[in-house]
């Protein structure tokens, strides 16, 4: 799994929006694949950073084909599949550069009833800061990202795309 | 007369800066923190300082909640660190660029000193890459790479003039290699001496560039 980003279905699979019999055939093993380490995850919050950074590695192996991603910042755009496991939330969302760290405009969606929250992104290629706000009030980094100081005594977590 | 021909732009240009700084902040911060940034930014714009990360850290604060006072102090604090970055920069050679200046900020406040961000300007790449680089190295920092390791590791990158997509790249292999069970010391340390190798011998079999296509011969 780490060799190839998942499919698109494959991320709606992921999400929640589809089953894995509606995934075609060709399809079927990689969804599985990624149920396997969903539910890997979800067992063990430590094994987030793996799941999040396999992820982000296929994610980029897709964005390197843009490269003058400095020069044309709003054409180069990259997808980030953000997971979280909080069981014990009713509401979570992502605020950070990428949206001037608005706590209301991107909601992470719950995937059944295991506490693992996702939300796909596609955002400029570059570099963002973010943080999880869990219940529209507790600012969380994501444990699966490393994480500069804010200057407020907290930490932001760091998306490299 | 000369003198009053360059205030009244000079004038005008921060009268629209403020103008930029006051719509991006409406309603995100409190008075005072408005009225602070666009003082700090129209100074800061003035001595080619980016003011994108004042305003991002105002708003920051703001939507965190946290009180006016300590909003002002971080503000402060990241214009102290733009100063710092950009007179790295130009001790390293770089003339100023809003973007490069922004990226050794953050590489700054993710850990690395003013030293690296110089020894990293005196490599000589562009400023395109410079700023990749930079934002690379605060990151590898973040992760807990060690200065050393981490400067040597980008410095390699810069100087074999690897496209931006490879030097981003680096983060997810730092991680990677960490996840194995070394050190983020070994991990950067690993893939310099790989990246040294691959300067001087070329990308591994099957990774670099696919040998061109044989031309057809000509028809008869």
């Amino acid at each position: 799994m780490s060799e190839h980003e998942f499919h698109p279905l494959v991320k709606q699979l992921l999400d929640g929006d589809i089953t894995l019999a509606a995934l075609p055939p060709e399809l079927r093993a990689e969804g599985e694949e990624a149920l396997r380490l969903l539910a890997a995850v979800d067992r063990s919050v430590v094994s987030v950073p793996a799941v999040t950074w396999r992820v982000m590695a296929g994610i980029e192996r897709r964005r390197r084909r843009v490269r003058p991603w400095l020069l044309a910042p709003a054409l180069a755009l990259a997808a980030a599949l953000i997971l979280w496991i909080l069981p014990e939330a009713h509401e979570v969302s992502l605020a950070g550069t990428f949206n001037r760290w608005d706590a209301h405009v991107t909601p992470l969606v719950r995937s059944g009833p295991t506490g693992v929250w996702t939300a796909t992104l596609t955002l400029p290629a570059g570099q963002h800061q973010y943080a999880f706000v869990v219940d529209g009030a507790r600012w969380v980094p994501d444990p699966g990202a490393p994480a500069v100081d804010d200057g407020f005594g907290r930490r932001n977590s760091v998306l490299t795309l | 007369m000369i003198a009053t021909l360059l205030v009244i732009p000079l004038t005008l240009l921060g009268m629209q800066q403020q103008d930029s700084i006051a719509v991006r902040l409406a309603g995100r911060v409190s008075p005072d923190i408005a009225t602070l940034v666009e003082r700090l930014g129209i100074a800061a714009s003035a001595r080619g300082l980016p003011v994108d990360p004042l305003i991002q850290k105002a708003i920051e604060g703001s939507a965190k909640g946290i009180p006016s006072e300590r909003v002002a102090t971080a503000v402060r604090w990241v214009e102290m660190q733009l100063d710092t970055a950009a007179a790295a920069l130009r001790e390293g050679g770089v003339a100023t660029d809003t973007l490069v200046i922004a990226a050794g900020e953050f590489a700054i406040s993710a850990g690395l000193s003013n030293h690296d961000i110089t020894a990293l300007a005196r490599i000589g790449a562009s400023v395109a890459a410079l700023t990749v680089g930079l934002r690379v190295a605060g990151t590898l920092a973040a992760m807990g790479v060690p200065s050393a390791e981490n400067i040597g590791l980008i410095s390699e990158k810069l100087r074999s003039g690897q496209p931006a997509g490879d030097v981003l790249s680096v983060p997810g292999r730092v991680q990677a290699e960490i996840s194995r069970g070394v050190t983020p010391a070994q991990a950067a340390a690993g893939l310099e001496r790989a990246a040294a190798a691959q300067a001087k011998h070329g990308p591994p079999p099957g990774r670099g560039n696919p040998p061109p296509h044989p031309t057809p011969p000509p028809h008869p």
